[in-house]
């Protein structure tokens, strides 16, 4: 693979690898050096590159491995819980956050490490579940599985996040 | 739309109907109540999708286009030479000047070097005059001799002209 082809395969793909990374170590540094890292060992190996049938899954899939090694590793290292790791101000823990989206954010991004994989794998980069499958080593089903509890846990959220809100207004 | 919505979460939705949604909600401000929250997910999905990273060139790949760039300028760099080279070379024959040479003296302007060139062709010239007068007196009096021999006057007109001669001197 020429450093042409490099640039129109592999580095075209910088965004959604970002956003994946992003999604699963909730930190947009830690996303950003993680596609740089890939980036590069991508380049070094370019050569084995040819021989692989869906670059953009490979790549993904790729992404997600080294992120969870990222995980694994840091946390050997600072002994930190599963769920605690890399996470920067949530916005949506701050008290008072008004805008929804914003929220719903930190909502998507509270979800276990693979549901919201998924769940922004299929709504945000448009995957095909095939392709997320292939990504997470995991089989259709099971992905359409998590998809489903992933979205119905979001809407749990949204549902008593509108509650509160009309209390807060009913009361106010 | 509810029953789009309800397949939505429970995960059967083709991409297609996931796109038709997502259209719904974010191309849509003036929603339902019961949808209001429901189009902060998919605001909050195409926010994400319109994220992008800062993301630097691999090593390898920046020295790829360095070496690139290093060829473009210096094929850049030499298009101007030689495009200055060519510009002095058609220039050069306007700025040649004629000059002479004058007791050892370049003279560039051209009008004084005629004047001077006329000036040493009319001393000459004069010079040439002066130097063939006593040539000339000799032919005239040859001439005279020759007439004097026919006319039988040559002495006479030998001691006039020899009387002038002395009185001159």
């Amino acid at each position: 693979m020429d450093p042409k082809q490099f640039n129109t395969q592999i580095l075209s793909l910088s965004d959604r690898l970002f956003r994946l990374a992003k999604s699963i170590l909730r930190n947009t540094e830690a996303a950003q050096d993680a596609v740089q890292d890939l980036n590069m060992k991508l380049w070094e190996k370019r050569s084995a590159l040819e021989e692989v049938e869906n670059v953009p899954a490979f790549m993904l899939r790729s992404m997600r491995n080294l992120c969870l090694d990222n995980i694994r590793q840091k946390r050997e290292e600072d002994e930190l819980p599963v769920e605690l790791e890399f996470t920067e101000p949530n916005p949506h823990q701050q008290v008072e956050q008004k805008d929804l989206v914003i929220r719903i954010r930190g909502m998507i991004d509270d979800l276990p490490e693979l549901q919201r994989t998924i769940i922004r794998m299929r709504d945000v980069e448009g995957m095909e579940l095939s392709e997320i499958a292939y990504v997470t080593s995991l089989t259709e089903n099971a992905v359409s599985v998590n998809l489903s509890r992933a979205r119905q846990k979001i809407r749990q959220k949204i549902i008593y996040e509108q509650k509160r809100v009309e209390e807060i207004v009913w009361k106010g | 739309m509810n029953d789009l919505l309800e397949k939505y979460f429970r995960g059967e939705t083709s991409l297609t109907e996931e796109a038709e949604l997502r259209h719904y909600f974010v191309s849509n401000e003036n929603v339902s109540a019961g949808h209001e929250a429901y189009r902060a997910l998919f605001v909050a999905f195409d926010q994400e999708q319109q994220e992008t990273p800062d993301v630097s060139l691999p090593k390898g790949l920046q020295q790829q286009h360095k070496v690139k760039r290093f060829w473009i300028r210096a094929f850049s760099y030499s298009g101007i030479a030689a495009a200055l080279v060519l510009a002095l070379w058609i220039q050069r024959p306007q700025q040649e000047k004629d000059y002479a040479i004058m007791h050892g003296r370049r003279i560039d302007d051209p009008e004084y070097a005629q004047r001077y060139a006329e000036k040493k062709l009319n001393d000459v010239n004069e010079m040439l005059q002066n130097g063939l007068k006593p040539l000339r007196d000799m032919e005239a009096l040859k001439e005279n001799l020759r007439n004097g021999r026919k006319n039988g006057s040559v002495k006479t007109e030998i001691t006039e002209s020899d009387k002038n001669r002395n009185i001159n001197n």
